[in-house]
């Protein structure tokens, strides 16, 4: 390469510079210097060291939200996975309308998380005569009175989960039908003329097809789900008491009501050594796939 | 509903204003050049006063040859919007501020001090009740001008309780012994709905039973003090024993601001805590009737409801509430300009057109707006307790002053997730109690009194 040519391609990467220096090295660099100050909102920032850390450490309503963080993030991905892989075998299987399905099924995945929040809210409500679960129980003859789903700490867990649920196994499902379809026709006429069932061929034939799409597709979920907090804001504030409080409401309460945002940005901080290892796995799967 | 400008109020609005002409009263600073403001007001869920206030800006606005820019917060996002505006050194020019915000903004540095400016208009709106004033001044200095209460009343179903001849709580324990008479939870009704949530009709209530109480976790100098007392025992008994106890929905726990409101008025519950606003749907309910037998019912449930004071305790009736105050930032690039809007919407004739429009829960804290509002308070029974709202009033942190420790243990929860934690995780009252006063000690620790 030429000097004048090192110069231009110097001139045209420049505006990339700037952009991942402005929009991501600069604000990650702040986020982790303010989690090494007391930096309160409206009052200048003090270095404090790993102050901030030690107090998380100690902190029982932190341990709690790692315990609900992670309990959250495991369940919404299990069932989006499962779910998710069954509405690619239907779809795969279908031939006709299978567009139309395939739009169906995106329609969680595109509607606002707020409203999709709001919606299951409703669905787990115990108002009377308003709650979709309770109404049908009741009215069925099963119920006499209706069931506070959310009010103790499994249900409430469990409806974010559902909601978060229902949001995200289209992304899972769509991600696994293109993955399946991918998968050459040839290996499951082979693997039917050796008397593969059909268990046997799902088993020994489209998983190990899947693997990297599976792997993309989780751990891509598991960033957007452990970071998630709409769902959970708009259904429980991280209630009832503490009970759904994850990284990021939790970080989010510090910050803004409690107004410490060192204490606030060092919650998030916390899940940046998973974060950056989801990333490179993801980032190892994309390139060997394209190699 | 529009309310006129009645003969008496103008009356005393104009004898209001030549006397203080004839005795010299100093005057707000004259605004001269033409102003360009930015004020922030509070968006309840009552429509037209948030409507009033913004048409009694624009009225100073004409009047001065200005602009005022209205913008709104909600109770939802008010923290959002002062922390990202106080951060990017964006705030308005003149602010509505909650009960504790003018302690912590003015701790920031982020408001004028007002102390002069004060005294010179209070000849003009009126004088501060004594209760009310911890929450405008900082270190002897006034940085918030409070201009009206938001206040919670214990509402009640006449009817219910008349029925099972209770007679009307005026105590947290009388109230819990009513909720006891009347539940019925086979049917879906319950005694009581209260809710340890995080907004103000958790942390509000649980002020107030603990101030009622005699339980504060502050001394009268705003330092920490323990709340692991016998009397603070009591109160986190009675907070989780109407849950325990099944007095109250089983959901009740997650409910958030609308909770109380909806349960109350499909009367699912007798009792519950809330600001007027379950007033004005009953009034506007009435108005939007479809036939008479419609018109009937809604009229029934308007008279059968009943806003009560809110419940006092072995020491007292002691309301926390939120107390809505303007505080001038010092970004303002006209404060002059800033002043003399506080002024204009301090006047006891703006404040009581805009208290006119709010169905009750703007409740005017200066004497003057106070004295001139009781007209319109004795409307009815509900409407002359609500009249009452700054009698009653404490703020964050009794007995002591509104420091931003006392507003960090509000906003921190702890005052409502340690019932939550006997409620849930079932936890014995005095660990709760440990829990919350250890959270306390380190908020008081971390930012002092």
């Amino acid at each position: 390469m030429k000097r004048g040519d090192t110069g231009a391609a110097a001139l045209f990467l420049l505006p990339l510079l700037v952009l991942v220096v402005g929009l991501i090295a600069y604000p990650f660099g702040r986020a982790i210097w303010l989690s090494l100050t007391d930096k309160l909102v409206g009052y200048p920032e003090r270095f404090v060291g790993l102050r901030n850390y030690e107090y998380l450490l100690r902190d029982d309503t932190f341990h709690e939200v790692v315990r609900n963080t992670l309990v959250f993030t495991a369940g919404s991905l299990a069932l989006k996975t499962l779910t998710g892989l069954a509405m690619a075998l239907v779809l795969n299987a279908v031939w006709r309308g299978r567009n139309v399905f395939r739009g169906l099924f995106l329609l969680p995945w595109i509607t606002s998380t707020v409203i999709v929040a709001l919606t299951w809210r409703w669905m787990f409500d115990a108002f009377p005569g308003r709650g979709f679960f309770n109404s049908v129980l009741i009215d069925a003859g099963l119920l006499r009175r209706p069931i506070a789903f959310m009010a103790d700490p499994a249900g409430a867990m469990f409806a974010v989960i559902v909601a978060n649920w229902w949001r995200g196994f289209p992304f899972f499902g769509v991600c696994y039908l293109a993955g399946m379809q991918a998968i050459p026709p040839q290996l499951y006429d082979a693997a039917s003329v050796d008397g593969a069932g059909a268990w046997k061929r799902f088993r020994y034939v489209t998983l190990p097809g899947l693997r990297h799409v599976m792997i993309v597709t989780l751990v891509l979920s598991f960033i957007l789900t452990i970071n998630d907090f709409n769902i959970i804001y708009v259904m429980t504030r991280g209630g009832p008491g503490t009970a759904t409080q994850v990284f990021a409401t939790y970080s989010y309460e510090v910050a803004f009501n409690q107004l410490r945002w060192g204490r606030g940005v060092t919650i998030s901080i916390f899940l940046v050594p998973v974060l950056v290892a989801a990333i490179a796995l993801v980032s190892r799967y994309l390139l060997r796939e394209r190699e | 509903m529009r309310h006129r400008v009645t003969r008496r109020s103008f009356l005393v609005a104009t004898a209001g204003a030549s006397a203080a002409l004839a005795l010299g009263v100093d005057r707000a600073p004259a605004q001269k050049k033409a102003a360009s403001l930015r004020l922030w007001i509070l968006k309840t869920y009552v429509e037209p006063t948030n409507k009033a206030i913004e048409a009694s800006a624009q009225r100073w606005a004409q009047k001065n040859g200005g602009a005022v820019t209205v913008e709104y917060f909600t109770f939802e996002d008010m923290q959002t919007k002062y922390v990202a505006a106080i951060e990017n050194k964006n705030t308005p020019d003149v602010g509505q501020l909650e009960t504790s915000a003018p302690a912590r903004f003015a701790g920031m540095g982020q408001l004028l001090d007002l102390t002069s400016f004060s005294r010179q208009i209070e000849g003009q709106v009126g004088k501060l009740p004594a209760n009310v004033a911890p929450i405008s001044l900082v270190g002897g200095k006034t940085y918030a001008i409070p201009w009206y209460i938001m206040a919670a009343f214990w509402y009640v179903w006449r009817d219910v309780l008349d029925k099972h001849k209770v007679k009307l709580p005026t105590t947290f324990a009388e109230a819990k012994k009513a909720a006891e008479a009347v539940n019925r939870p086979k049917d879906n009704f319950y005694g009581m709905g209260q809710s340890w949530n995080r907004t103000a009709d958790g942390y509000g209530v649980m002020q107030s039973l603990m101030y009622s109480t005699g339980v504060g976790w502050a001394t009268r100098e705003g330092k920490y003090r323990s709340i692991k007392t016998p009397a603070m025992q009591n109160v986190m008994r009675w907070a989780t024993d109407i849950y325990k106890e099944g007095l109250q929905p089983p959901d009740t726990l997650t409910w958030t601001g609308s909770g109380n409101n909806e349960n109350f008025i499909a009367k699912n519950i007798a009792q519950t805590s809330n600001g007027p606003s379950i007033t004005y749907a009953l009034e506007n309910a009435v108005a939007k009737a479809t036939d008479a037998a419609d018109r009937k019912k809604k009229e029934e449930a308007l008279a059968n409801h009943l806003a009560l004071p809110h419940p006092g305790g072995p020491d007292g009736r002691r309301m926390w509430a939120i107390a809505m105050s303007f505080g001038i930032f010092k970004n303002s690039k006209d404060p002059e300009a800033a002043m003399s809007l506080v002024a204009h919407l301090l006047s006891p004739e703006e404040t009581l057109t805009v208290m006119r429009d709010s169905y009750g829960q703007f409740a005017p804290v200066l004497d003057k707006a106070r004295a001139a509002s009781q007209e319109y308070f004795n409307k009815n029974e509900n409407y002359r307790t609500f009249g009452k709202a700054a009698e009653w009033f404490v703020p964050t942190g009794w007995p002591g002053p509104v420091t931003a420790a006392a507003a960090e243990v509000q906003a921190s929860n702890v005052l409502t997730d340690a019932p939550a934690k006997v409620i849930v995780d079932k936890w014995s009252v005095d660990q709760a109690i440990d829990w919350e006063d250890k959270k306390i000690k380190e908020i008081y620790g971390s930012l002092g009194a």
